[in-house]
């Protein structure tokens, strides 16, 4: 009888204990993946990591992960006195809009983020908007430029970046410089919101400089095959070919340009010609294409934190072993707000740091950073560079640029067959 | 001068097209399985293009040959293995089991190679023939070419040897086919892999001209499907008609009415065609493999 119970009790007591220590391990295990341990803060973004738009999501994540190292190397994120080190939680959406605003559900509710970035694109922007202004929590965002983004009375949306109907304002100045200046254009632009609203900004702003509009197309954003388009374009015979669409888009374009045999005067594209692909893609093909451009590291601006815009691209390409983007830029930029922002409310709590942001006027590395009523950021002009022989040049301001941009370019039978 | 450079654009498109009904419509008169993976078949053999170009540096066209071996074998296995034990069943069926197809070889294909849009890149890409102003760029016309040659090998196969009339032969009438002594099973085996093989063909061509990406597949069999209805079942011919019409519409759709709208003209032409003429343009039943319902 009594070896019995005995038995039974250290096992039982064993079982108690293994039960408790257990529970206590699950326990820490779930404090510290929630909010993070107490001097880390934790930023959170669904990004297209693959799909097609990976190009530009692949920067956008380079863009935030060089802010997190380099902030953290360089005394972290001041909070009223106590630093913090940054970390981040990124989510891949696949290129699709609904996938964003479910992953940034996710972040805010599973993993309960309170300081959030942007995706990439507008159309994700605009579906991820909607959660974060359900759940009240800031997101600060550097790639979706569409006004639509902001004319819906969001009150926790913040676009760094300079909206879509400038984009391809520097790409026009430029061009309007050159001895005979064109006269004709023709434009492409995929159907989603971002692109046709560059469309109709670059026509408005062309127009009103005395530029004839020949031909203004839309395509289905996910095209396959422009020849047909292209042809009754090459019948009008454009000066200019401006582009508005993401990065398959614009190498589409080219590329059927060149088999096509359309030889305008100049190329100019929203997105494409600033990502480091578009050469690869494109060979010499891309040479003498235009992009309009949010930054390059030729702008005079410079930060406390990054330094100069030049040093800014030094330093990415220290770690990353390739020259920054306008994507990459926007993305640390962004980053870099919401930093300023939590620094001066001197609180993590989503709703200072929201008014602190409303508030918010910094000069940056990127460009000034300053929002408007709505929540984007009207005070940064748009820049423009060209690809000439392989290299990737600012044209435009012209304070920033160091060579001037060439015009016209050589019909496709003139140029080195690639 | 622009509408016969448009004219030209059609017809390149719809050789390509052709091609990618062809496969769709070979398997569908003689073995009467509406095959919804048929897609999926074309978006493989665009990859295996994509991937012997960008691995081993790989001729695009060269390629093409490889491609339908692996679409062949690939085809033939899923027939014998899976779809053999549905081939009289209710239509409904076949349907259910070659959409699960279709949605486990785009799965796989997304998870092994990512959603990314990739694109076959050939040195020649740029190169065109000039008639005046009318061009004609090399890329597009070899691929005309090459589907026509395919398209006339295949109508050479099925008339003169006699694995062709065997396979003829079954369609008309399966009970005399097996009292001849054909074996069904290989005879539906090897059809739906000559099925497999042309849809390879077709993705292989199909890369070198456009952006390809693991879900393209679905597009593809809708266009398969769309363009046997035009042409007409049962023959060789139907697929390229259905297939050159289809371009022409769709370049003079785009053309005229923006390219958005490219493809509501050309499933309104479907419609009409539907309700004018339902057996299609070139329209023929097999006796015994009508498409039913």
């Amino acid at each position: 009888m009594a070896a019995t119970r005995s038995a039974y009790t250290r096992r039982e007591f064993l079982r108690l204990t293994g039960a408790g220590l257990g529970g206590l391990v699950v326990l820490s295990a779930c404090g510290s993946s929630g909010s993070g341990s107490s001097t880390t803060v934790t930023f959170g973004a669904a990004v297209s990591l693959t799909g097609s738009l990976s190009q530009e999501g692949g920067l956008t994540k380079d863009g935030y992960t060089f802010y997190k190292d380099w902030v953290n190397a360089h005394g972290g994120l001041n909070v009223g006195g106590k630093t913090y080190q940054i970390d981040l939680k990124l989510y891949d959406d696949q290129s699709n809009p609904t996938q964003s605003a479910q992953l940034f559900q996710k972040l805010i509710s599973e993993d309960k983020i309170n300081h959030l970035l942007g995706p990439y694109g507008t159309d994700a922007t605009l579906q991820s908007a909607v959660i974060s202004e359900k759940y009240q929590i800031p997101m600060v965002e550097g790639n979706g430029a569409a006004t639509s983004i902001f004319s819906k009375g969001y009150k926790y949306i913040f676009g760094v970046l300079t909206p879509a109907p400038q984009y391809l304002k520097g790409v026009i100045d430029a061009l309007l410089e050159a001895n005979p200046a064109p006269k004709t254009l023709a434009i492409i632009s995929d159907n989603d919101d971002f692109s046709v609203e560059v469309g109709k900004g670059v026509a408005d702003y062309a127009t009103s400089k005395g530029m004839q509009v020949v031909a203004d197309q839309q395509i289905p954003a996910t095209s396959t095959d422009v020849t047909s388009v292209l042809t009754g374009i090459k019948a009008k015979n454009p000066d200019v070919l401006l582009g508005s669409g993401h990065f398959n888009t614009s190498v589409l374009i080219m590329k059927t340009c060149r088999s096509i045999g359309l030889s305008a005067k100049a190329y100019g594209f929203s997105v494409g010609p600033s990502v480091p692909d578009f050469k690869t893609s494109l060979g010499d093909a891309a040479n003498d294409v235009f992009g309009g451009t949010q930054w390059t590291k030729d702008l005079s601006y410079q930060d406390a934190l990054f330094g100069t815009a030049q040093d800014f691209n030094d330093n990415f390409n220290k770690q990353f072993k390739y020259e920054p983007d306008y994507h990459v830029a926007e993305s640390t930029a962004a980053c870099y707000a919401l930093h300023l922002a939590i620094e001066a409310a001197k609180s993590l709590d989503p709703q200072k740091v929201r008014d602190a942001l409303v508030s918010l006027d910094a000069m940056t590395f990127y460009g000034q950073i300053k929002f408007d009523s709505t929540g984007k950021n009207i005070y940064k002009p748009m820049a423009a560079e060209q690809w000439q022989n392989g290299t990737k040049v600012t044209v435009w301001p012209q304070a920033a640029a160091k060579v001037k941009p060439a015009y016209p370019a050589p019909p496709w039978d003139k140029r080195p067959s690639a | 001068m622009l509408t016969v450079q448009q004219i030209i654009n059609g017809l390149l498109l719809g050789g390509v097209l052709a091609l990618v009904a062809l496969g769709f419509s070979l398997v569908w008169g003689i073995l009467n399985i509406i095959n919804i993976a048929h897609g999926s078949f074309v978006m493989i053999g665009a990859f295996v293009t994509y991937w012997l170009f960008d691995l081993f540096g790989v001729d695009p066209f060269l390629s093409i040959p490889i491609s339908m071996m692996v679409l062949f074998v690939l085809g033939y296995a899923i027939q014998r293995g899976i779809i053999n034990w549905v081939v009289r069943a209710p239509a409904l069926i076949t349907l259910l089991l070659t959409f699960g197809l279709d949605l486990l070889l785009s799965s796989l294909a997304l998870l092994w190679w990512k959603a990314d849009v990739r694109s076959v890149n050939p040195s020649y890409g740029g190169s065109r023939i000039q008639f005046g102003t009318l061009v004609v760029p090399y890329v597009q016309l070899s691929t005309l070419i090459l589907a026509l040659a395919i398209t006339a090998l295949l109508w050479l196969f099925l008339a003169r040897t006699r694995l062709g009339q065997a396979i003829r032969a079954t369609a008309y009438d399966h009970t005399g086919a097996k009292v001849v002594g054909i074996s069904l099973g290989s005879i539906y085996a090897v059809t739906f892999g000559i099925g497999a093989a042309i849809a390879g063909a077709a993705g292989s061509l199909v890369a070198v001209v456009r952006p390809i990406s693991p879900t393209m597949g679905a597009s593809y069999t809708v266009l398969a499907f769309a363009i046997c209805i035009l042409g007409g079942l049962g023959n060789v011919a139907g697929a390229l008609i259905g297939g050159l019409i289809f371009g022409l519409v769709d370049v003079f759709g785009a053309a005229w009415f923006g390219a958005g709208y490219a493809d509501a003209v050309v499933f309104a032409i479907l419609l009409v065609i539907l309700l004018l003429r339902p057996q299609g343009i070139l329209g023929r039943e097999y006796s015994g493999g009508t498409a039913e319902g």
